[in-house]
């Protein structure tokens, strides 16, 4: 009696005894890897895990539905520590080393920068989640045509901020005003572009005075001095995270809201709001991220679902970071692809339906691949949750006739 | 030095050969690059610490000066690559003489916080002139890479290739330095520097020649890195790089002369394995190299040397 053995069944078994169990197969889909940069360690990490957290959230929202045709993203993360060369190492090492496709940029704005020239070169696709300095996608020097922003910017925290500073001041006859931020490029940049703001909307404010702690100061009793020596009505500051935190700690203990309206543009961030010990009353706030702004359910179900998975609550970079993986998730769809071009001319002028946005869409507009339409309002600070309150939205029809305005002046049209 | 030079040109085709072969990865690449700007870096600073003598705690601020005076000579437009290079190492060897005149009069701790001061300074210049430097946000826009000589250091490839050459041109140049008479004098301070007064040399003009050869190798592992990154950073002016660089040598070893290479080896082997990893760098670095230092208490070649000393002379 003869036995033959039947060629594909031979192979399969050779297959699998030779440690190949997938030849004859059907192969996994390949996952799409996406390289996030982001800084997990040192004062901003919290900041870099909530970037993560959320980027998480929407990739395993993404797969569940089915990925791209079958592929699921996977995020491959790194920690820069903050770093502006690390960054760019791990970028360059993410898409020559290990395989990533796209990159989600979740650094600050030093960090960002660094990652913007690596991938001006390597020509791959990059969302930039966190970095809010304008000239990033505002001067053309910088656009190109595989880089995104998909974050809120300063011009527009400004103009935003000045319009309601404006409001609240004629409404309280403040019109001496100080201001206290941190001493470098973002701090003295916001201040300024704030106050020309401020001032365009209501001429009559007069700014008495500044002051300039440097960036991770843990005493700032010389700079409460002055600004209680000044006696202004009001005091504006763009301080941020820890520093924000001592800063309005120390300055409570002075007593120094008692006398001054204070607007942190920087304060409605669940990181800085559940991290003061004593909120006070009444601080006039941006917002950064509140699940009850904008007030719909889509944001308070993130804000849940977010809280259930990591124990606490999203911050700015979460959002931003969540409405990233969004965008690229539909420009791959709609691209039936990864091919970098097909995907960046599906994103240029992409509108979403989203939980963050104003008007429950946002927008990311093609002449300069940068988010807006994100929702944008002040409020005031109560002392228990929902920490802010009154919220008033801004108008985006004035962001984009002044923003206009300012890329003019600086000739960047 | 022939020999020398041979060994350079062996380990450089080497390294190329590897990418014409096909056996060369975006991988090793990427580390090849870093190890030539790291390399550099604490190779010139061992010429003052362990050669020297002379503890410098300031040794990134001519690592910055050189990526940033390249960066801007590049954005500026109109030059080559090759005179920006040459112009960089000579504005970071004019930094270095200027600083090194005021400080290697002193020693020890003094000498090393005078550079250490030096070196904020210089930090903190770069963080205000924002007109300049771009202050905190770095030197934005990306840095023109035009080809020349048929190298183009936009290609990682050819960066890589064009750091390796950087990288052994430079340690070829620093042995001779070493092995030379002027290297003698130099080891002869280090080690006795009233003696080497009396026998005539000029403490101070010596110092202040090392100092500023240091100064201008790191100013050009500077424009290596600032090609890399294509773009200028305060943090490589701050006391955070400095530091590194000093981890790197005591790491490999401050005695023998291709110490700090094998120390820059580790030192970015760890770090990319630990980021790779983990996401807790600092605890995980932190421990392997407070283990390594307590363990070995020098350098890595240094106690290869002694043990390979110490069988010989046990040998009957």
């Amino acid at each position: 009696m003869s036995f033959t053995l039947p060629r594909r069944a031979a192979l399969a078994g050779a297959a699998a005894i030779t440690g190949f169990p997938r030849l004859g197969f059907t192969q996994p889909r390949q996952p799409i890897k996406v390289g996030v940069p982001t800084i997990l360690s040192g004062r901003v990490a919290q900041l870099g895990i909530s970037s993560r957290n959320a980027m998480q959230i929407e990739v395993d929202r993404f797969n569940a539905e089915g990925g791209l045709d079958g592929r699921p993203i996977e995020l491959v993360v790194r920690d820069s520590r903050g770093t502006p060369a690390e960054a760019a190492r791990l970028a360059r090492e993410m898409i020559s080393s290990e395989g990533c496709e796209f990159l989600l940029d979740a650094e600050a704005s030093s960090g960002g920068f660094a990652v913007h020239e690596v991938v001006r070169e390597t020509g791959t696709l990059t969302l930039h989640v966190n970095s809010e300095t304008s000239s990033l996608t505002a001067d053309p020097r910088q656009r190109f045509w595989n880089a995104f922003r998909v974050a809120r910017q300063g011009i527009h925290d400004s103009i935003a901020g000045g319009d309601y500073a404006s409001k609240v001041a004629r409404a309280r006859n403040l019109r001496r005003w100080m201001t206290v931020a941190p001493d470098y490029a973002y701090g003295r940049d916001t201040t300024a572009e704030f106050v020309e703001y401020l001032k365009h909307f209501h001429s009559e404010v007069q700014v008495v005075g500044d002051t300039w702690p440097r960036l991770f100061q843990p005493d700032y009793t010389e700079n409460i001095t002055r600004l209680s020596q000044g006696r202004p009505q009001a005091i504006y500051s763009c301080l941020w995270a820890g520093d924000l935190v001592t800063f309005v700690e120390q300055a409570s203990l002075f007593g120094l809201f008692a006398n001054s309206a204070f607007f942190a543009v920087n304060m409605a961030d669940y990181t800085t709001l559940q991290q003061i010990r004593n909120l006070p009353r009444g601080v006039h706030s941006g917002n950064r991220y509140l699940k009850n702004f904008p007030n719909v359910p889509g944001n308070l179900d993130f804000a849940t679902e977010y809280n259930r998975r990591f124990n606490t609550f999203p911050t700015n970079w979460s959002w931003q970071s969540a409405t990233a993986v969004r965008l690229l998730g539909k420009a791959m769809r709609d691209a039936g692809g990864t091919t970098p071009r097909a995907v960046a001319a599906k994103l240029a002028g992409m509108r979403i339906a989203s939980p963050f946005g104003a008007d429950g869409h946002v927008t990311m507009r093609a002449e300069d691949q940068t988010l807006v339409g994100y929702a944008i309002g002040w409020g005031v600070t109560i002392p228990a949750d929902p920490f802010v309150e009154n919220m008033q939205p801004s108008n985006w029809a004035d962001i984009f006739r002044l923003e206009a305005e300012w890329k003019r002046n600086k000739g960047w049209n | 030095m022939a020999r020398d030079i041979l060994l350079a040109g062996v380990i450089l085709a080497g390294f190329l050969g590897l990418e014409f072969t096909g056996l060369g990865s975006s991988g090793l690449l990427d580390f090849a690059i870093r190890f030539a700007i790291f390399g550099l870096l604490a190779m010139s600073l061992n010429l003052l610490i362990g050669t020297t003598g002379l503890v410098s705690f300031g040794h990134a601020a001519y690592f910055g000066m050189g990526a940033y005076s390249f960066g801007l000579l590049m954005q500026s437009g109109g030059w080559s690559i090759p005179a920006a290079i040459a112009v960089a190492i000579l504005a970071t060897a004019l930094l270095a003489l200027v600083v090194g005149a005021l400080c290697v009069r002193l020693s020890e701790i003094y000498f090393a916080f005078l550079t250490l001061a030096f070196q904020m300074l210089l930090h903190s210049l770069i963080l205000s002139w924002i007109g300049l430097t771009g202050g905190d946000q770095g030197l934005m826009g990306g840095i023109p890479k035009p080809a020349f000589w048929g190298i183009e250091l936009a290609k990682p490839a050819h960066l890589a290739g064009f750091g390796m050459f950087c990288l052994l041109l430079s340690v070829v140049l620093l042995r001779q330095i070493i092995r030379s008479p002027f290297g003698a004098a130099l080891r002869m301070l280090r080690d006795n520097p009233d003696r080497a007064g009396f026998l005539g040399l000029s403490v101070y003009r010596y110092r202040l020649a090392a100092f500023v050869i240091a100064g201008a190798f790191a100013g050009l592992s500077g424009v290596l890195m600032s090609l890399y990154v294509s773009g200028a950073f305060p943090t490589f002016a701050f006391w955070t790089t400095s530091g590194e660089a000093i981890f790197m040598i005591m790491l490999g070893g401050i005695q023998v002369f291709l110490g700090p290479l094998v120390g820059t080896a580790i030192f970015l082997l760890l770090n990319d394995w630990i980021t790779a990893l983990t996401e807790h760098h600092g605890l995980f670095m932190g421990t392997i190299l407070l283990i390594i230092t307590l363990g070995l208490r020098k350098g890595l070649l240094d106690f290869v040397m002694e043990w390979r000393a110490a069988r010989r002379r046990a040998a009957p």
